[in-house]
């Protein structure tokens, strides 16, 4: 089937037919949400900028732990050796991430000048790096339990 | 959905990485398939029984 969202998804069938039902439901609750915003936005002020932010976040968040939790990310690990051996890619791909990232910050706005900023910048990265790695374990994990019940 | 993929394969001595490569779909999805808790598209059931040499019938018809 031709559609211009082919290019969203994987190509293994049943993959594709996940994600296809993620997006759906995401783009459902997201109505759901907006239309929710709309009635409330009748007694409470909220900000555009706001409910755009929150809008986008609920649609996103709610596709990516889908995704996670479905354990259909790591496909062929099925063996504990695999399992350790992604764990540390995972390990390898978060200090790249951490590294490449404080890179282009210090290129792009410079060497922090006082201490706050330093602490803001270490903090940030920190909580984006962890994200980042908790969310991957979870999906390692997630796939090597339904990958060893699958053999 | 039951079916015989998973006897008919081992018959055959081939992993489930084996089969998933020559039939273009992950290892995952024919551990699904195997367990009858995914229903692969008609295209999917043909490439699965040519890489099996089996017809339709043996792999997937009223498996009790």
């Amino acid at each position: 089937m031709k559609s211009w969202i082919s290019f969203l998804l994987p190509n293994d069938e049943y993959k594709k037919k996940r994600m296809l039902y993620f997006f759906s439901e995401g783009s459902i609750i997201l109505l759901l949400t907006l239309v929710g915003m709309s009635i409330l936005n009748n007694y409470i002020d909220i900000k555009t900028e706001v409910s755009l932010l929150l809008a986008i976040a609920i649609f996103l968040s709610y596709i990516s732990g889908r995704y996670i939790i479905s354990g259909m990310e790591y496909t062929d690990v099925v063996t504990e050796g695999a399992y350790r051996k992604e764990l540390k890619h995972i390990f390898v791909r978060t200090g790249g991430f951490a590294s490449i990232f404080m890179l282009l910050y210090l290129v792009v706005t410079g060497i922090p000048n006082s201490q706050s900023e330093w602490i803001e910048i270490i903090a940030l990265l920190l909580s984006v790096s962890l994200l980042w790695f908790i969310t991957s374990y979870i999906s390692l994990k997630r796939s090597y339990k339904k990958n060893k019940e699958l053999l | 959905m039951k079916n015989n993929v998973k006897i008919i394969r081992i018959t055959q001595s081939i992993t489930q990485q084996q089969l998933a490569k020559r039939v273009g779909v992950t290892r995952q999805t024919i551990g699904l398939i195997e367990k009858g808790e995914y229903n692969p598209s008609l295209q999917l059931c043909i490439a699965i029984a040519k890489e099996l040499n089996k017809t339709l019938n043996d792999l997937f018809w009223e498996v009790k």
